[in-house]
């Protein structure tokens, strides 16, 4: 570990700002313990695209579209937007679907997982287990030649069309046509100022093209490296921030019971975050990861992206996202469905060595 | 010895080796119901021993199915119950809950689970009624007036409207002009008939019956004024000797709480629906300190066990 | 990308797409001729509508449930909800009534699987702001079901009903703390 690194003290930063960031957010108005929540802002924003009919959840996040943007302006700024993909497309898409699953039925994706751990919710000690043997399993696999191949610089565009299309739901934002709904009620109805939201979620996009952060890569970086990589120090900033403050603005309640968007079901809790630990190892990064990566032009994550959002829209209409009370039939369904897909992926697309 | 006899003899041990393991799967898959121990579950009269046993044989043939008991079931009329119980006809118990009070205080009968029906699960209330347009509209205005009570032994259909009339100030014996108790079966139901059609002025109306009509038809909310209503107590009890194993016990509590709306049983040919038959919505494991309240009612009312001549 | 006549046409064309799409968007009023916009306004306005109908239909449905209820009689209350109950199976407006009824009755536990039944069809009624509100009801149900049922679960461990009943307890708390739903 090198104090002098310049990049070491900016995936510091990156981790101390999106824990403080994500515990503000909650104070602001986002929902309990959900002040950043990827998953749980596609579902609200596919919903607010008329992608599902749950009145609940509908409404355009505009932290969602500031990652992205933010990503996409920073990388241009620092000359790094580079339009590339083409590697396996189609499961990369499925993966998309299967990562909204697996943080459906926990309810949360990894960065709400942690924020949820540090305000005192010990539900989620199961999903923390359960990612970090998704991203042991994932390890293994890529270490036993299972790869979904590397992306070649493309000629074409095709980097451009995501960040176009949140360029697009900016404009949604600002203009607010007739067609993209908005809850009056439920955990959708509750936002920080929209001002607000826009840029935290420019801030934290920039800074996180530029630290390259991701939850997931920082499990991975120190089950390979230990504290020598860079990343888990990220992490533990995250995790430090967020538990001050938690501390200082009263919403830290250890406890296993009566946690906001919780449920019981701890084994589910593990399988779910077990999915996206292990798909997020082997497409790249976790799903905020996924939106950086869309917005710097990686038209492979791009594929990632709109497969969350399909996949934010299946969760709500097919019953598969786990409430309060528990984790549904259907949900326990598309979890099993999700690694019986990772699994057939990794026999389908495994370079063995004869 | 010869290859040809060799491999006879061969052949003829692979048969009875073949046949001895067949033989054993399909006597494996009997259940040898002699073996089962056979004990007796002494089940307490509403109104005649058919309907009880109509209620409760298919409970108890799933009871037997799951601890692996010959269970037998026996109908009890309710002021007989004590004295059979003591005289060790029956091992388990299901009555009312002062019967299950009076048996744990005299015997120390174990307590298993409580039935669920109705609104208030497992628990219910007794109401003091009056006919719609009859005048009597509060509770004081029982005074000098006929009533009807249920059997003297129900919680619901006496004792607590006995007691919630002692604690207004009312003393039945000396504030009415007269009170009865029907005769025959169908004592609940006759006491509700009995204010509506007039013979009597108020009766002491066990809230269960009451919504059980209702939804039947027989009467509507329309038809009665509620005078008041008495706090709500335990409901039927299912409970055991105090000799009994208590892992026993504890099975046959799981096995009622594990009892679902579609659990069925085979009954003459024909699948029956255990709690449907049992008039039950399921079971709740209660305390027996949850039945503190029919002992104090038990208590000023000076009814059994507490009773003081 | 300026090589030849093609790429300069493909440009032309493109420069053209772009104004009319400005121009269409920079001259559009909502509500004129056949706009497609306007309903997609309305749809908003239509199911704030149906929402308030709604909302109007349980109360006038219901209210001669509560009419009972502010008159004393809760039983006669109780009855009328199993008459409306049996009309209208599965609608979650029955089911916080009779949780409210049952509260007051006394039945504890009944109230709160009451409460949850009629949450987890409809969690209108544990939001802060919605007309169907009772959240300061179902907080004060939860308060008391933590004390007095939890002690009781807490000194009674192997008590399978109690256990049942302080999950309930548990799903209330954790519904008012919010979270995603």
């Amino acid at each position: 570990m090198n104090l002098r690194d310049r990049h070491f003290w900016i995936i510091l930063a990156t981790g101390a700002l999106l824990g403080t960031l994500g515990v503000l957010l909650a104070v602001w108005g986002n929902p309990e313990n959900s002040g950043i929540c990827v998953s749980c802002f596609i579902e609200n924003s596919a919903g607010a695209l008329g992608f599902h009919d749950n009145p609940r959840m509908q409404y355009l996040r505009p932290e969602l579209i500031g990652f992205v943007l933010g990503a996409a302006v920073s990388a241009i700024a620092a000359r790094e937007f580079r339009s590339r993909g083409g590697s396996a497309p189609l499961p990369r898409l499925v993966s998309g679907i299967f990562l909204m699953v697996g943080c459906a039925v926990f309810i949360g994706c990894p960065i709400k997982l942690f924020l949820r751990l540090t305000a005192g919710d010990l539900t989620a000690a199961a999903g923390v287990i359960g990612l970090v043997a998704g991203v042991w399993a994932g390890l293994r696999g890529l270490s036993n030649g299972v790869e979904l191949g590397t992306h070649q610089r493309e000629q074409g565009g095709s980097g451009l069309l995501v960040p176009a299309f949140f360029a697009l739901l900016l404009l949604f934002l600002i203009f607010r046509p007739g067609f993209v709904l908005s809850s009056d009620k439920g955990s959708a109805a509750q936002y920080a100022p929209r001002a607000i939201s826009l840029g935290v979620g420019l801030l934290l996009g920039a800074v996180a093209q530029r630290s390259r952060f991701c939850i997931t890569g920082s499990v991975r970086d120190a089950m390979l490296m230990g504290l020598r990589s860079y990343m888990p120090w990220g992490f533990l900033a995250f995790c430090g921030a967020a538990v001050m403050f938690n501390i200082g603005t009263g919403r830290f309640h250890p406890g296993m019971f009566g946690q906001p968007g919780s449920h019981p079901d701890h084994i589910w809790s593990f399988l779910g975050m077990g999915l996206v630990g292990w798909i997020s190892v082997i497409i790249g990064g976790c799903p905020f990861r996924q939106l950086i990566k869309a917005g710097e032009g990686d038209a492979d994550a791009g594929l990632v992206v709109l497969g969350m959002f399909i996949g934010g829209a299946l969760v709500q209409s097919w019953g598969i996202a786990a409430t309060a009370a528990g984790v549904s039939f259907y949900g326990k369904v598309a979890v099993l469905a999700g690694f019986t897909f990772l699994l057939a992926t990794s026999l389908l697309c495994r370079e063995r060595i004869a | 010895m010869r290859p040809g006899m060799m491999t006879i003899c061969r052949t003829s041990i692979y048969f009875m080796l073949t046949s001895i393991v067949f033989s054993t799967l399909l006597l494996s898959g009997c259940k040898d119901t002699k073996k089962r121990p056979v004990m007796r579950i002494g089940y307490m009269n509403c109104n005649n021993e058919q309907e009880t046993m109509q209620r409760f044989l298919p409970l108890t043939r799933y009871l037997s199915e799951k601890l692996d008991v010959e269970f037998v079931a026996v109908p009890v009329d309710t002021h007989d119950f004590e004295k059979r119980f003591r005289d060790g006809e029956f091992t388990f118990t299901h009555t009312n809950s002062l019967i299950y009070i009076i048996l744990r205080e005299n015997y120390k009968l174990g307590l298993i689970a409580s039935d669920k029906r109705g609104n208030f699960g497992a628990r219910t209330g007794g109401a003091i009624i009056a006919r719609k347009g009859s005048g009597i509209t509060k509770l004081s205005d029982i005074r000098g007036k006929r009533m009807v009570f249920g059997p003297m032994l129900a919680p619901t259909g006496y004792l607590a409207e006995y007691d919630l009339m002692l604690r207004s100030g009312i003393d039945p014996e000396k504030d009415l002009a007269y009170y009865a108790i029907p005769s025959g079966s169908y004592k609940h139901e006759k006491l509700v008939y009995g204010v509506l059609f007039g013979q009597y002025d108020v009766a002491a109306a066990p809230l269960l019956d009451l919504e059980v009509m209702t939804r039947e038809g027989k009467i509507a909310p329309d038809d009665f004024v509620i005078l008041a209503q008495t706090p709500i107590i335990p409901y039927c009890t299912f409970g055991a000797d105090s000799k009994t194993d208590p892992k026993l016990i504890d099975k046959f509590r799981q096995a009622l709480l594990d009892l679902k709306p579609s659990d069925t049983v085979e009954i003459n040919g024909e699948r029956i629906k255990v709690l449907k038959a049992a008039w039950a919505d399921g079971y709740e494991e209660l305390l027996d300190s949850d039945y503190n309240i029919i002992r104090d009612m038990a208590r000023r009312v000076n009814m059994p066990p507490y009773q003081k001549y | 990308m300026f090589k030849d006549r093609f790429d300069r046409l493909l440009w032309l064309l493109l420069a053209v797409a772009i104004t009319a799409l400005l121009i269409l968007l920079g001259t559009h009023s909502p509500g004129g001729g056949n706009d497609h916009s306007a309903t997609g306004l309305n749809k908003a306005l239509e199911r704030e509508m149906a929402y308030q109908a709604r909302v109007a239909l349980l109360q006038k449905l219901y209210a001669p449930v509560e009419n009972l209820c502010k008159s004393g009689d809760l039983q006669g209350a109780l009855f009328r909800l199993d008459e409306l109950a049996r009309t209208y199976p599965g609608e979650a407006h029955s089911h916080i009534l009779k949780g409210e009824i049952l509260h007051q009755l006394g039945a504890r536990e009944e109230a709160i699987a009451s409460y949850v039944q009629g949450i987890k069809l409809s969690g209108d009624y544990i939001d802060k702001k919605s007309p169907l509100s009772r959240h300061d009801d179902i907080r004060r149900l939860v308060d008391e079901g933590l004390k007095e049922i939890g002690g009781r679960a807490k000194a009674n461990p192997g008590n399978a009903s109690l256990a049942a009943a302080m999950k309930n307890v548990y799903y209330l708390q954790s519904r008012l703390a919010g979270g995603c739903e």
